[in-house]
């Protein structure tokens, strides 16, 4: 048992490390602010996760405390990358090399009730 | 609603006070109970026909996005680390497919939750611009999993207020 939890904390903290090194390299790598939030504001928060389920599994850190404390994140890692691009595209950020921009097309922002 | 309420709130203090024990059960139940009286004193009820079909929705909804999580990492790791960083950025209109507005904004949420896709506003009657990296993939996916997603919040949500309220 204690080598099966030792094994899997390793499994977790390995890839959960990649996870967060893959989040940096993206940043590094990725054209504009909305491609590295992908990166960023998501894959990091795959690899915290990851990194928290190693902790449970090997320090004394309860079950319990981890999951609430993986739901907070859970919850809250999305309305941040949300914010920010939100943010971003409001402030006149444009796209690196958009392939298709419906937002444009459509002229939509939340506060206008026009249809469609 | 009320009843999701009731069960998170006794899971949170189940998990915070990390004893399972059946007086800290009940202690917790009976905290859940009378802080949401509190909340919400005209609306409290419970309809057990309701619960069996909301649970199975939401383990669904839960493995759903697990997958969704883990096929979205392995996409952006697969772009990262690709030489050419070969990303075809698009911003996509979708539908939420659902007139609930809780259900608009957890479906936003499961999207942004995933790697690769990331809503960035909510147009009117709940269409989400979801800015995605590999255009060509998302297309394909995006609206049949949105339909997935929102009739399994339906059902974990039965009765929430819809977006046209006011309309």
């Amino acid at each position: 048992m204690n080598t099966l939890l030792q094994l899997l904390a390793l499994f977790a903290v390995i890839v959960g490390t990649i996870f967060s090194m893959l989040g940096v390299l993206g940043y590094l790598r990725l054209p504009d602010v909305y491609t590295r939030l992908h990166a960023t504001g998501k894959v990091g928060v795959f690899g915290a996760v990851l990194l928290l389920l190693a902790a449970v599994a090997w320090t004394p850190l309860s079950l319990g405390k981890a999951l609430v404390l993986i739901i907070f994140l859970l919850l809250a890692g999305p309305v941040t990358s949300h914010a920010l691009a939100s943010a971003a595209y409001r402030s006149g950020i444009p796209f690196a090399r958009p392939i298709r921009d419906d937002l444009a097309a459509d002229e939509a922002i939340p506060s206008a009730n026009e249809n469609g | 609603m009320q009843l999701w309420m009731i069960v998170g709130l006794t899971l949170l203090y189940l998990a915070l006070t990390g004893n399972l024990a059946a007086n800290n059960v009940i202690a917790g139940v009976l905290l859940a109970v009378g802080l949401t009286a509190l909340l919400h004193p005209d609306r409290l009820r419970i309809n057990p026909q309701q619960v069996a079909t909301s649970l199975w929705a939401l383990l669904r909804y839960g493995l759903v996005l697990v997958k969704d999580v883990v096929q979205g990492a392995w996409q952006v790791a697969r772009l990262v680390l690709h030489p050419d960083l070969p990303v075809t950025p698009a911003v996509i209109a979708l539908p939420s497919q659902t007139e609930s507005r809780w259900a608009t904004a957890l479906s936003a949420h499961a999207i942004t939750l995933s790697p690769g896709a990331l809503v960035i506003e909510i147009g009117a009657h709940g269409v989400m611009y979801t800015h995605v990296l590999e255009a060509h993939k998302a297309e394909q996916s995006a609206a049949e999993l949105q339909r997935l997603r929102s009739e399994l919040l339906e059902k974990i949500l039965p009765d929430t207020p819809p977006v046209r309220s006011e309309e």
